[in-house]
């Protein structure tokens, strides 16, 4: 099969044009992951080589070159790092360029805040437990310790604190302390001091596109005995939204999350199914425009990963000339994606 | 339906929503929107901004899910880490009458979304919905600068609701339903058309998006859908309770924005049963006159049809009784051109 651009054809128009302060909702279920496209997404906003646009003439700060802060809860900087890798995005060079940054809402987040420039002798109960207590779903073998043998720690500890000086603007970890919307703001405002950070550095692009990535996991995490629920995850969403240009997020919508507790089911549900569904069709219902993975309904296919759907969302500065669509996309060995309609191959 | 009927709803009903699209008279204080993902209340609230700006009158937007001011929004009122009570200030703020002078001025406040209110966990326990919602209505202020206010709160009806701290209280959906003088339930015409289509044939109706229930589906809107054709606008269910206590029920057509000018007067909504798609109009009376086309001569002429008329068939005779072996006997006045064959013919 011959190798594919890293940016499917079809899929260019979406990524690369957002409507201001617009909201993109990329919803995955367990067997058609989002990461590929949160890739494209870095891809089409960072990579200057996309000339094509340009050479036409529209305003040339809309496609590519643009910053993009990805704010993670499942997965680490190393996963990102190694995957953009592989589209040819050096991430680590672009964010010592200030053009991009990455905010590490996975590896720490709920320990507490260690002193800036990694403490001398951090304990090991700090660098250990807490990565293994919230284990990523899918990593790089390297990065999870629970994979690693016990006596590999110390070595990769070490390694941490020798590069977290380097790291220091590149992956700021977030912590979450305290309870309900303090808290929530508390991380909000680490993650603007990172936005400002960029927009500060050079001032030829002030567009910043943010990718928040599974931030339905900080709701599960916490939830109501902490004062957090739907209302107010949307609510730090807003927040964060408006300081910036665009906004794109991925949540999962697995059956038992979304209809366990949507009106049209009757059973009873969990806190969890009730909290998750509501910020998840809200944010649908805000969205300007609402990206939707999942996999075939007929089955596995040698030959197709999964189904993207493409639909307006309804929020009101919903993008009208959006055109609905629906695509097969499929993942192949390299990493690379093709993306289809039905029928064609 | 009888045409007269339909006729009469035609005068009337569309006389209504005009009433209450344009804001006249206060016709609705407050009226709720329920959406869903299928059809979201977007294209009805701009067309609510639309026909307020085309009559002059303040729009206030209280922003629970907009981040960007609508165009045609003379206030937009964030309600981001706020209070109602401090919502309700600023909404009342957002807007100053004008000297007394003239006639006082109308107004209208949208509430994009009335769900993230209903499910904070910041909320005081205590919040009223109905007096905050009243409070929007008739403002608290001293009333000499009173301007007549009209209330426009979106529901999502597909976002679930929590389990009421007291459950003993209805839930706030049930209030805001028991409050709202007219209640607009919005459906997206393509799936009204799939769902009588497969009405018609008897079929279970289809169902799209959520109601689905299929793994990874959140809308299932998609512009073209199969089999509905140029399927665009939306269907508005109206609920309209009259001051009397009478209820209006009707269903209506809303065309795309892309079909009208911005600037267009005239009633653009229709009555659904109005609409050529929905209600194909009856193929009528086709070949009442005409008959099949043959090479046979199938008509009679005048005097074929007398002599038929003139035959008296055997079971008429048969019914006057005259005794057993009379009736029945088949009667037969031989013609000139009738060849009497003895053996044969023998009765």
């Amino acid at each position: 099969m011959p190798s594919q651009p890293p940016l499917p054809p079809l899929l260019t128009s979406y990524l690369s044009s957002q409507p201001e302060s617009s909201l993109t909702l990329i919803s995955s279920i367990l067997g058609a992951t989002s990461n590929w496209l949160v890739l494209r997404y870095l891809y089409s906003a960072l990579s200057t080589s996309n000339s094509s646009n340009a050479a036409i003439g529209f305003d040339e700060s809309h496609n590519g070159a643009k910053k993009v802060v990805l704010v993670s809860f499942l997965r680490g900087w190393e996963f990102w790092r190694a995957e953009a890798k592989r589209l040819g995005l050096d991430l680590a060079r672009l964010s010592d360029k200030k053009q991009f940054a990455f905010v590490d809402g996975l590896s720490e987040l709920f320990c507490p805040p260690q002193t800036a420039n990694a403490a001398p002798s951090p304990s090991p109960i700090s660098a250990g437990f807490p990565a293994r207590t919230t284990i990523p779903l899918r990593g790089p073998p390297g990065a999870v310790p629970g994979r690693a043998p016990v006596s590999a720690l110390p070595a990769l500890r070490n390694d941490n604190v020798a590069r977290s000086p380097a790291e220091l603007g590149v992956a700021k970890k977030l912590h979450f302390s305290g309870r309900g919307t303090a808290a929530l703001d508390a991380l909000e405002k680490d993650i603007i001091a990172v936005i400002e950070q960029l927009k500060a550095a050079n001032d030829e692009s002030e567009e910043v596109l943010l990718i928040i990535d599974q931030p339905d996991f900080l709701l599960a995490a916490t939830g109501a005995s902490m004062g957090i629920g739907a209302t107010e995850m949307s609510e730090w969403v807003m927040g964060l939204q408006q300081t910036v240009h665009t906004t794109a997020l991925t949540v999962a919508a697995d059956s038992p999350l979304i209809h366990n507790a949507a009106a049209s089911g009757n059973q009873q549900s969990t806190p969890v199914e009730g909290e998750h569904a509501a910020f998840a069709i809200g944010l649908a219902h805000r969205a300007s425009s609402v990206m939707q993975l999942r996999t075939l309904e007929t089955g596995a296919a040698r030959d197709v990963s999964g189904v993207l759907r493409i639909s307006r969302g309804g929020g009101l500065s919903g993008a009208n000339g959006l055109d609905e669509k629906e695509l097969l996309y499929y993942i192949q060995r390299d990493g690379s994606v093709k993306v289809f309609g039905r029928g064609e191959s | 339906m009888a045409p007269v009927n339909l006729s009469h709803r035609r005068t009337h009903n569309l006389l209504l929503i005009s009433k209450l699209l344009n804001l006249r008279d206060t016709a609705s204080p407050l009226t709720l929107l329920l959406d869903s993902l299928e059809q979201p209340a977007t294209p009805l609230i701009q067309e609510y901004i639309r026909r307020a700006k085309l009559s002059k009158v303040h729009v206030t937007l209280v922003a629970f899910e907009t981040v960007k001011r609508p165009d045609g929004c003379d206030a937009i009122v964030y309600t981001r880490r706020k209070t109602p009570a401090e919502i309700i200030k600023e909404v009342t703020a957002a807007y100053q009458p004008v000297a007394s002078a003239g006639p006082s001025k109308r107004r209208l406040i949208i509430i994009d979304a009335i769900n993230p209110l209903l499910s904070s966990r910041t909320v005081d326990p205590n919040f009223h919905l109905p007096s905050f919602l009243g409070a929007f209505i008739t403002p608290t202020k001293p009333a000499a600068l009173k301007s007549d206010a009209s209330l426009v709160v979106t529901y999502h009806q597909d976002i679930p609701g929590f389990p009421p701290q007291n459950p003993y209280l209805p839930s706030p959906f049930s209030v805001l339903n028991y409050l709202a003088t007219s209640i607009i339930t919005l459906h997206s015409f393509s799936h009204i058309l799939a769902q009588k289509a497969a009405r018609d044939r008897s079929l279970a109706a289809p169902v799209f998006g959520l109601e689905e229930e299929q793994d990874g589906v959140l809308l299932g809107r998609l512009d073209k859908l199969v089999g509905t054709g140029a399927a665009e606008g939306i269907v508005l269910e109206l609920e309209h309770r009259r001051k009397s206590g009478r209820g209006v029920l009707e269903w209506y057509l809303l065309p795309p924005a892309s079909r009208y000018s911005a600037n267009h007067v005239k009633e653009i909504v229709t009555l659904l049963d109005d609409n050529i798609l929905y209600n194909p109009p009856m193929e009528s009376a086709y070949g009442a006159d005409e008959e099949p086309q043959s090479t046979f001569e199938l008509g009679l002429t005048d005097r074929q049809r007398r002599d038929r008329e003139g035959v008296v068939l055997p079971y008429f005779d048969a019914q006057h009784g005259d005794g057993p072996g009379e009736g029945g006997r088949i009667l037969y006045d031989m013609g000139e051109e009738d060849d009497f064959d003895e053996e044969e013919d023998e009765i």
